[in-house]
């Protein structure tokens, strides 16, 4: 086909010219030191789990039905060569099913989205959701949190280029991405009404928005835009420091559920052994450049 | 019955948005995607290996392209290529160029009824073969074809529940019940409603092609 | 008609007709190598063509994650098609069933199923369904809507075979004293069955193209795992496009199979 072989030679030709691919995508995670960490966690006594209703269910299951995203660079991401998630949410999704099953592999993925995070809960198609899931009174009625295990501020995002947008406050009548289902709707109708808001799916369908010149800027959690930086293009920068409140993420389980007392005894285990800390630097900081470690944020 | 009420006053107009979105993306993706299938058919004709094999092609791919892989392509990738579409626009194209597809399909079939006799004829009478296509073998080869562009009609209507999948400015019928089932108790009264609306339009649009057909049937 | 139509107009041309083919075909063929060259060169100046784009399809591991996410679209396909073809002949036989009280609820349960979107089927089955205490697993939510709406279609279709059927052969079937179970499947069906062969397998078709609306219920299949291999490589518009062309070939493969059996209806 003239296609293929036309192709085949502006490859070669490109490779020649170019000295084949030297582009950095952003600071891959340390493989090595994400699995190690999540090999060691703790794992839970009998009495621990059997005190718990929702953990029993699981250990009794022998796999723990996870909802998350495969496609977050920072925060969860697969590997599909070695068939790995990783990332923060997948860290710590890693240790709790570790802490349950003892083996931190023993999870069942379903990819989920803004809108049907809920919807899988409320269906009981997993146990329970880690997809940078901010805590809302609104979601709240419907399903049950646990943690926050994170908390962000807003951010605005836009292209490097852009010198009419300084900050959240001159998105009058800009086109403004935000992920639906997310916090971002309310923030903007909070900080930036007059803006013209589109709302995406996933954060990279957002993101390819903005890159593509669909949108003026995108407004999302501040981490999730450093994750965009981080990706090193050198094509996007943010507008204006992070604003707004500092948005919870927590963890999606079924409503009344009793997991939230047992994850959230967990998750404090993990802040006090520095796991928490730890998992935040080689997922996280490490790939942003940021060495000061946040405090985490106090569980109830 | 009063949660129907309840969800007509809420969402009344909404419905009506949704309804009236959905026959205008119907009409204006069905339109394009009719007249390009019908020059494609007629281009095929010609003795011409470069055209034919190239148009082949084309059929084959819209055909089998599902209409979701097709639409992320437009909408997701064509910006990389330098190829910025609306949302709306995208949509339309997308479902425009597969019942182009069908329709270069369909109209084959319609044209391999004109009788052989028709084309010699007209041949012998002096006309070009052009003129022969479009003067004798089209107006029979469509009105042969009317009850199978009727149903692609009716499942170019419901295939613009895709539109749902991109940030469309408005929402059609199959976005707007997503949303109220997600915000809403009211999930199966919308999905009731909704399902009535897009069963009556299929029934109108088959009617109105089977009124058609009766009309215009060449009766053998 | 006897010949095709190509033949009748354009068949045994003059010499001059045949050179004047020659020299159009030659301008078409240029055209169309001048549109590809556009095309590579628009690619070329997006910079899609660059090696970090492609090389992963280099790696087995990209071509094993991708044939996972196939795996799954299949499965699902495949379930939806058994679910289709028997219900449909369930609610085909209903549809012709002599009691009104049998014909009736049959053809609005096909009009229904035909009239309404297999997506909003599907959205119903994630969203609405639950709300009245109905859980499906993840599969099902895909593969049900699915099969029910070809399951109307495909009764259609097995309608329209079975009424193709010569009135003849009924006859002839109850003159030799066989029920009309026995006249119906083991004299009309069969020979229905051979006529619409072509039909069913564009129906086919048609399950594997719905089954990429698996993300809206959450379900793996070859679209989310094309997702995973952007996310991880960037790379949009290189794997949009081999992952549509591994559906094109694909129906294409399963069209093409039909073509061995069954013959026209007429």
């Amino acid at each position: 086909m003239s296609i293929t072989s036309f192709l085949k030679s502006t490859l070669t030709a490109l490779a020649l010219v170019t000295g084949g691919s030297l582009f950095a995508q952003g600071t891959p995670i340390n493989a090595a030191a994400f699995d190690a960490l999540v090999a060691q966690g703790p794992v839970a006594s009998a009495d621990a789990i059997a005190a718990s209703t929702w953990a029993s269910k699981i250990k009794q299951a022998g796999t723990l039905r996870l909802g998350g995203t495969q496609t977050s660079n920072l925060f969860s991401l697969l590997n599909e060569k070695d068939n790995r998630l990783r990332g923060f949410d997948a860290g710590l999704a890693q240790l709790i099913t570790r802490y349950i099953l003892g083996d931190a592999a023993k999870f069942q993925f379903t990819q989920v989205t803004s809108s049907t995070r809920e919807q899988v809960l409320i269906n009981d198609q997993v146990d329970m959701v880690l997809a940078t899931y901010s805590i809302t009174p609104a979601r709240a009625e419907k399903i049950s949190f646990a943690g926050p295990y994170y908390t962000s501020q807003a951010g605005v995002l836009v292209k490097a280029n852009n010198k009419t947008i300084q900050s959240y406050n001159d998105l009058a009548g800009k086109k403004a991405a935000t992920q639906a289902g997310s916090t971002g709707p309310a923030i903007l109708a909070q900080f930036a009404p007059k803006a013209i808001v589109q709302e995406f799916q996933t954060h990279q369908e957002a993101l390819d928005a903005l890159r593509q010149g669909r949108v003026d800027a995108y407004v999302t959690d501040h981490t999730l835009l450093l994750n965009a930086l981080s990706l090193g293009s050198g094509d996007a920068k943010l507008a204006g420091a992070p604003f707004g409140a500092q948005d919870p993420y927590g963890i999606g389980l079924p409503k009344g559920s009793d997991g939230v007392a047992f994850i959230n005894a967990f998750l404090k285990q993990l802040q006090a052994d520095g796991t928490w800390a730890k998992l935040w630097t080689i997922s996280i900081g490490q790939r942003t450049g940021n060495t000061d470690v946040p405090t985490p944020p106090a569980l109830p | 019955m009063d949660e129907v009420a309840r969800l007509l006053t809420d969402y009344g107009p909404a419905f009506g948005q949704a309804l009236f979105l959905t026959w205008k993306l119907t009409l204006v993706s069905f339109v394009p995607g009719f007249v390009l299938g019908v020059v494609v058919t007629v281009l095929r004709l010609f003795p011409l290996p470069p055209l034919r094999w190239a148009l082949t092609l084309y059929v084959e791919v819209f055909r089998n392209i599902p209409g979701v892989a097709l639409l992320i392509f437009i909408v997701f990738a064509l910006p990389d290529l330098n190829v910025l579409i609306d949302y709306e626009h995208s949509v339309i194209l997308t479902l425009a160029l597969i019942c182009s597809a069908f329709t270069a399909d369909y109209l084959r079939t319609g044209i391999n009824t004109v009788a052989g006799g028709q084309i010699e004829a007209a041949l012998s009478l002096g006309m070009r073969p052009l003129r022969v296509i479009v003067s004798v073998v089209l107006p029979q080869a469509l009105r042969a074809v009317v009850q199978p562009m009727t149903s692609l009609l009716i499942a170019l209507m419901l295939s613009t529940s895709l539109a749902s999948q991109v940030p469309l400015p408005g929402r059609e019928l199959t976005a707007l019940v997503s949303k109220i089932a997600t915000d809403s108790a009211a999930g199966m009264a919308a999905f009731a409603l909704a399902a009535a609306m897009y069963v009556v339009t299929g029934l109108l649009i088959g009617w109105a092609g089977a009124a058609l057909e009766k009309k215009l049937r060449i009766l053998r | 008609m006897s010949r095709p139509l190509e033949e009748i107009l354009f068949g045994s041309p003059s010499p001059r007709a045949r050179a004047i083919t020659r020299v159009v075909s030659g301008i078409a063929a240029a055209a169309l190598l001048a549109l590809v060259a556009a095309a590579a060169m628009r690619f070329h100046e997006a910079g899609q063509l660059e090696a970090r784009f492609w090389n992963f399809f280099a790696w087995p591991t990209t071509w094993a994650f991708l044939a996972k996410g196939l795996l799954g679209t299949l499965a699902s396909a495949a379930m939806a098609a058994v679910i289709a073809l028997t219900l449909g002949l369930v609610l085909m036989v209903g549809r012709l069933a002599r009691p009104r009280l049998v014909r009736w609820p049959s053809i609005a349960l096909i009009e229904f199923l035909r009239g309404t979107p297999t997506l909003l089927l599907i959205y119903a089955c994630f969203l609405v369904l639950p709300s009245i205490g109905v859980k499906l697993s993840t599969y099902w939510m895909l593969t049900l809507p699915i099969g029910l709406s070809t399951a109307a279609v495909v009764a259609e279709v097995y309608r329209a075979g079975v009424l193709a059927v010569p009135r003849g052969q009924t006859s002839a079937a109850r003159s030799l004293g066989l029920t009309e179970a026995q006249v119906f499947f083991l004299v009309v069906f069969p020979q229905a069955l051979r006529y619409i062969v072509p039909a069913l397998v564009a129906q086919l078709v048609i399950v594997v193209k719905d089954t990429t609306f698996g993300y809206v219920v959450t379900y793996g299949e070859l679209m989310q795992n094309a997702r995973v291999l952007i996310a991880n490589y960037h790379s949009l518009v290189p794997v949009y496009l081999v992952v549509a062309a591994l559906y094109c070939l694909v129906n294409y493969a399963i069209s093409r199979a039909s073509q061995r059996l069954g013959r026209p209806m007429h």
